[in-house]
This record gives C-alpha cells, structure tokens and sequence, in this order.
C-alpha cells in the first residue's frame, strides 16, 4: 500500500466503522488493502474470494455509505482476490455492472430522459391550458387516485411533452423509489420489436408492466401497428388494473387517431382527457417575458408585443424567435427596431402566416387575379370562366387553410364535400399538365403568403 | 432385445433415471434412455454429459441386447398403461414394440453405439458412508447453495474429506449452511472437492435410509455407488471459498426456540413482509419474543413468542425465507439461536454438528 493509498484507506475505514460492528470491521475488513485509487473506483485488495462474496453480498451499502462520506461522491468499487486471478477478471467485470446500475441511482429523474427545465414552476398557466395543467397537476400529486389514464391532446408545441415531464419529476421528486417511465410511442415500437426479435418479450414485459407511473408520448406514433397496439393494449390493462397511472399524450383527440383499435380508443378516453390549445396572445407574452427572464436577457417591451402579436401558433415556435432576437442583439449590438426584427424573422413569420389564411382571403385575391366577381365564388353559376377560378380557390383553400373538404364546400355556396375534392383532383392535374396553369397558382399562392 | 416386466418395476427404474435427461436438443442421443437386457435384469442409463444416473430393474428377460429409446416419451406411455405385464421387443432397427393387454406401441430409438459411456474411474479416492447420514446431511445444508451464476464455485456443495470427518457446506453469500459428519478416513484418502447442485438433487432423490454409500473421487469426477445404482458427475472446477472465516466466533446470546412453533410464527408474520425489503424483525426481550413485520401501505403483522431469554432487550432483522429454510430441513424439536448484537449474523445450532449462520439485514430507524 503506497502512501496515498494508505491515506485513503484511513480515512475510509474511519468513515466505515460506524456503519458496521466491531466484529465484522474486524474479521471482514482489516485485511482489506486499497490498492488503488482514481478519481472513479477504488480498488480493494482481498486474501481470498470468501472475502469479496461476503462483502459484496453484505457490506456493500455500508462500504459505499462509508466511500460516499469520506470523499464527498460514490466511486466505483473493484475487488482483486490475491488466490485465484483467474477468476478475478470475471468477478470484477460483474462488480462493475453492479456498481454502476447502483450509482445511476440518485440521478435518476435526467435518465429517464426527462429534461431538468420541464417542471410545473416553468410552466406558463393560461386559460388555454389551465385544465389540462391542473388535471396534470392532479395526477403528479396523487398518481392513480383521480384522473387514470390522463390523455392530454394538441397541436405541436403546446406543452404535452412539457406536462407529461412536469409529471414524471414531480413524481420521482416526492417519492424517490417510484418507478417511472417516461418514452415515446414510437421508442416502445421500438423496444418491442426489439424484444420479439431477441425473445426477450418476458423482460420487456416486466419493465413496462411493473411501472407505477407510465407516460407515453405521442401515442398516435401506434397507429396501424397492431401487434405493438395489442402489446399496449395489455400492458395499459395491468397497469390500470394494478391502480397505476398512466399518462398519454397526442396530437389529437383519441378518437380522430385513424387505424388505432377501438378498445384502445375507448380507454383512452377512460380517464381524462385535457386539450391544450394554441396560447391566447396575453399568454403568450406571459410566455415570452418568463422566457426571457430564465435567459437572463432584457427587451423593449414592444419587441415582446410584436413577437406574441405575429407568432399565434405555438410556443416553441415564440421560443425560437425569442431566442433568436435575443441573440442577434447581443451579437451585433445594434438597437432593436421593428424593421430589423421583421427581417430577422421571415421566415418563421412567412410560416404563420401561411397558418393564418382564411377562406375568404383565398377567394377574394382569386376573383381579383382572374377578373371575376367575389359573388361568383359563391354563385352556382358555371360557366368555365368562372368554374376554373373557383376550383383554383377550393384547391388553395384545401392547400392552405386546415379546413375540412366540407367546411370548404359550405365556404363555397354550400357545395358538398365531393365537388371540392374532384376540384383539388383536376387542378392537380392540370397544374402537371400545364406550366402556365402551375405559374399561376404559384404567384397567387405567393403573394396570399405575404 | 426381448423382456417382459411388471408396470410398478419398469416405471420406478426409469422414474430414478429420467430427471437426469437433458434438455439440450443439439444432441439427441442424450434425450434417451440406454436400455441393457440380460441376466435377469435390465440396466438403465440416462446422462447430459454432467451428471449421469445408472440404475436397473428385474425382468424375464427373452433376448439379450441394447438399445436407447426417448427417455420421457417412454416414460409417459409406461405410466399410461393399463395392464401389469408389459413386454418390450427391439426390432435390429432399434424400433421398441411396446405390448401391455390391449395397447399397442412403437417408438424408434438410437443405436447404443451412439450412447455416451459413463467414466471410468480408476485410482479413484473410496470412502465409505452410511446413506442416511449423507442425506441428512445433504437435507440440512443443499437449500443454501448459490443459483448465481457469477459465482461459480459457489453452485454446489463442498464435500470436505478431512480429519475424520466429511464437511458438507453451502453458502451463497448472504447465509451459510454446514454439517459435519464423522467418519473414519485414511490420510491418503483426503480431499476437498465441490459437487454441482444438479448432482446433489437428484443424489438426495436416490439416497434411501438403510445401506451405505461407496464414494469415490477421481480428477474431476465424483461417482456414488448405491448398490443399485450409481450417480456420477462432474465436479467444479476451483477452490471453495475459505467459509470458516464467515462463522462468528463467540457468541453473546442464545435463545432456545421451538422449531415448529417458531417456523410457523415465522411463516405467518412474513406474509406481510414488503416485497421490496423482505425482512422481519425479531424484538427480543426479558422471556419473550415480538416478531413484527410491516409494509408501508399494505399493514403489518405482530407475533409474541415465549422463550428462556435474560439478555439485553435489542432488534434484529433477518430475511424470513432466509430463516424459515433451514427451520423447514431440520428435523430436531429444538434449536438454538447465537447472536451477538443486531449487525452481527446470527448463527443456528442444534445438538448435532450443525451450524446455519445468517447475515441480519439492516434495520432501517
């Protein structure tokens, strides 16, 4: 034992006996030697195997408390047996495993692969989503008593995921020996076909059915998977019998999820289900204004007006921009105007823009391009001259707006469903048909995105 | 090959042989059973290449011969059949007619050329046990034998040949089990050797109360010669840790338990031990026991015992199945418990030499 070590080991073995009796410090531990020591393991010399099997067996958590005291962090611990150095190499590979599944341990909320930032503190409360974070909040604070499954919905950047995480740390923070998974659906797609194809459906089981909490992200990732479905389908009926909570999020109400099983359908819409909907703009500058205090970066408050004015859609989007003019004003320096910002943004404001399109803004710039009348938009009259600017309004309307082939229809003198679709259909073709054709819908589909 | 037997005969011939057939498909012959006719009597021979079990039963036999048939296939139609004779004729093609009053059966075999013989064993160490000793002995200690299979040397039982006496001992880390049983053996004769658990099992299953049992020990085999049949195996391969270190050296406190009355005490405050922690907790103090046992969330459960206890009151938590598995291979009325505080192991003795020691789990305040 060099000096170094001999110091180490003093301190550790005066760390140690308190955690242990006399009369195994004695007979267990005086005739260990530390043999080495960096900054992630330490290396214990033992007389023989009876030595490393009982320590290990017995006196690991006392060893590790005893490690964790004197040095301020867990290290790795490594048994070399002076008998048989055969049969070290194996035994210490085996160590190694164990020790570190034991020291993955206490961080274990980032090795779900839950992010740190997403708690219900940084979560930014409007009447959007005001239901689905107290039902959230509800499920954290008593995981299978209220709401089981909660089923929380919307579009792109609302917040599921943020939810869904607040969830699983709240959870894990309050009550350290829970077991909580926290995945997307396409990663247990993916782990099962992983197990069928390594026959390890036994294990893949026992991981997800002995959870307490389980939280699926972006369930509608399963459909038209049926096998993987019908896995799920299980394993959501034992954690649900077992009185586990299961959390689900989605882009869409449960029963628009196209090829998903119906038993699913109908459990998921068991529980609770909490729609997130797109921030209204006083909660976007509460957005905007917590954003930019966590980033430590300070903006004329009409930039923020400006920002949640133009950018309606989502909030990783308002994020981004956020993000972006902040570093563009520190990077160059210059004061803030609306002219640069503008700039700065296009694209993403050209991108909500095209969100913000409405029917009639589509029928009004077509009738301008093609010379007709507003009113003919409208009119069952049908002559070709007005019948093909109308199609180009339907095709643009179906291109451009998120309405339905009826809603369209009823935007259009109350025509159904089928008219609109046999226009998409022909102006299609006849954009591959003809370039001229092509070039007009272009421009118009341009200058409506200005 | 041509014999007639009684149904009771046949089937516990191959019932002694079967356990040993192995499962491994990538050798067929070694799901069969090797069927020797002659001399009144038919031999059966089962191996996996580990272990192999040679047993035989008595029958009229017609024509001398050899072959091998599925072991558990034969097995199963021996035990369905109806009548009490049943005659077995092996065509040259080792195809077995089975005839027993109205059945019918035919079942294809392998040639016994194919059949793996069992070692030989020459300059073989011999000593002699009585059986029911060494399955006492076996009883006491088998239950404490390691399944990881990371420790390898730790899956099977130490046989100790030494000093007079033969030391079966079986630990796997957390508790240790250890009987000695006295025996004359020769200098030369001394050895210390590790049987694997497969052999230990199905030697308990063979070991019968009257007789003796011949051991012999050659490079890294073990044969026990019952007579009628005869075990024989692989031995592992390594030292046997040095367990005397684990044994506590004086004890503090000793209680007298009754071991029925305390196992079923035992067994009825675990159920209400936590999955996670699995351990109960035994309170002693002046002439009583508490055995305790709670769960968060689920109860918990209380049991007093009275007992000659004048030590210091203190508490000490033990894995019940840990506990209760010796309680359960033991057959004395009475054993003691020796313990020293509550993070010391606690070690259980009965008259005989018999020694358990179990490591406390932590109490958590």
């Amino acid at each position: 034992m060099d000096d170094k070590c001999s110091q180490l080991w003093q301190k550790l073995s005066a760390a140690l006996k308190p955690q242990v009796s006399a009369d195994t410090f004695k007979r267990w531990f005086s005739a260990v030697e530390l043999v080495g020591a960096t900054e992630k393991t330490l290396s214990f010399r033992v007389p023989n195997n009876i030595y490393q099997y009982w320590i290990e067996s017995n006196h690991m958590s006392a060893l590790q408390a005893a490690v964790l005291s004197a040095f301020g962090e867990p290290r790795e611990i490594k048994f070399i047996c002076s008998e048989s150095p055969v049969e070290d190499m194996e035994t210490i590979g085996v160590s190694k495993e164990n020790d570190s599944g034991r020291d993955s341990k206490p961080s274990a909320g980032s090795s779900l692969g839950l992010n740190p930032r997403n708690t219900f503190e940084s979560f930014v409360i409007g009447p959007n989503n005001e239901i689905a974070h107290a039902a959230a909040l509800a499920v954290a604070q008593a995981p299978a008593r209220t709401y089981n499954p909660l089923f929380i919905y919307g579009g792109v950047g609302l917040g599921k995921t943020h939810l869904m995480q607040a969830i699983g740390q709240y959870v894990i923070a309050k009550k350290k020996n829970t077991k909580v998974i926290y995945l997307s659906s396409e990663l247990f797609i993916n782990e099962f076909i992983d197990a069928i194809q390594h026959n390890n459906l036994v294990k893949f089981r026992k991981r997800y059915r002995q959870a307490d909490l389980l939280c699926i992200d972006d369930i509608q990732f399963l459909a038209g998977k049926e096998r993987s479905q019908e896995e799920f389908f299980h394993t959501f009926n034992t954690l649900f019998d077992g009185h586990k909570q299961i959390v689900l999020s989605c882009d869409r109400p449960a029963s628009e999820i196209a090829n998903l099983e119906h038993r699913l359908v109908s459990r998921f819409e068991w529980g609770l289900t909490a729609e997130l909907q797109p921030p209204a703009i006083e909660t976007r500058l509460a957005i905007l204004r917590k954003k930019a205090r966590g980033m430590q970066i300070k903006l004329p408050d009409e930039i923020f007006e400006f920002l949640a004015n133009r950018i309606r859609s989502n909030v990783r989007r308002l994020e981004g921009a956020l993000m972006r003019v902040a570093s563009f004003a520190s990077l160059s320096g210059k004061q803030l105007t609306r002219e640069i910002i503008e700039h700065l943004l296009k694209d993403i404001l050209q991108e909500e823009a095209r969100t913000s399109i409405t029917i009639e803004q589509i029928q009004r710039k077509v009738a301008e391009h093609f010379d007709v009348r507003l009113a003919d938009m409208t009119s069952k009259r049908r002559p070709a001259s007005i019948a093909f600017p109308r199609q180009v309004a339907m095709y643009l309307a179906r291109e451009l707006t998120k309405s339905s082939l009826n809603e369209i229809g009823d935007a259009f003198g109350g025509r159904d469903h089928g008219t609109v679709l046999h226009a998409c259909k022909l102006v299609k073709r006849r954009m591959k048909e003809q370039d001229n054709i092509r070039q007009t819908i272009s421009f118009i589909d341009s200058s409506l995105q200005r | 090959m041509k014999f007639t037997a009684t149904k009771e005969k046949l089937l516990e011939g191959l019932q002694q042989v079967q356990n040993v057939v192995s499962t491994r498909t990538t050798l067929p012959i070694l799901s069969n059973v090797l069927l020797q006719a002659g001399d009144g009597s038919v031999h059966l021979t089962t191996t996996d290449l580990d272990v192999g079990v040679r047993g035989s039963f008595e029958a009229e036999v017609e024509k001398d011969g050899a072959t091998t048939l599925p072991a558990r296939r034969l097995f199963n139609i021996v035990r369905e059949l109806p009548s009490s004779e049943i005659q077995i004729d092996v065509d040259g093609k080792n195809a077995a007619s089975i005839r027993s009053g109205q059945s019918f059966f035919k079942i294809l075999g392998l040639p016994e050329e194919e059949f793996p013989p069992l070692p030989k064993f020459e300059d073989a160490k011999v000593v002699t046990i009585r059986q029911k000793d060494l399955r006492d002995g076996l009883r006491k200690t088998s239950y404490a034998i390691s399944t990881d299979e990371t420790r390898y040397v730790l899956n099977g039982l130490l046989f100790s040949l030494k000093e007079n006496k033969l030391t079966l001992v079986a630990t796997d880390g957390r508790r240790l089990a250890m009987v000695d049983i006295e025996l004359e053996i020769p200098r030369s004769q001394e050895a210390d050797i590790i049987v694997p658990t497969k052999a230990v099992t199905e030697l308990q299953r063979l070991l019968s109360d009257g007789g003796d049992v011949k051991v012999s020990v050659a490079s890294g085999q073990i044969a026990f010669d019952l007579n009628q049949t005869l075990l024989v195996s692989k031995l592992i391969e390594g030292n046997y840790p040095n367990y005397k270190q684990v044994i506590p050296a004086e004890a503090k406190e000793r209680v007298t338990l009754e071991r029925e009355t305390f196992l079923n005490s035992l067994r009825r405050v675990s159920l209400l031990a936590s999955e996670k922690s699995n351990s109960i907790k035994l309170n002693f103090s002046k002439n009583n026991i508490d055995i305790t046992a709670n769960t968060p969330e689920v109860g918990e459960a209380k049991e007093s015992l009275p007992v000659q206890y004048k030590g210091r009151d203190f508490s000490i938590a033990f894995n019940p199945e840990f506990f209760m598995a010796p309680l359960r291979a033991l057959t004395e009325d009475e054993v003691f418990l020796d313990l020293i505080d509550e993070m010391s192991p606690g070690v259980l003795k009965i008259q005989t030499p018999f020694l358990y020691v179990l490591m406390p789990m932590r109490i958590s305040s």
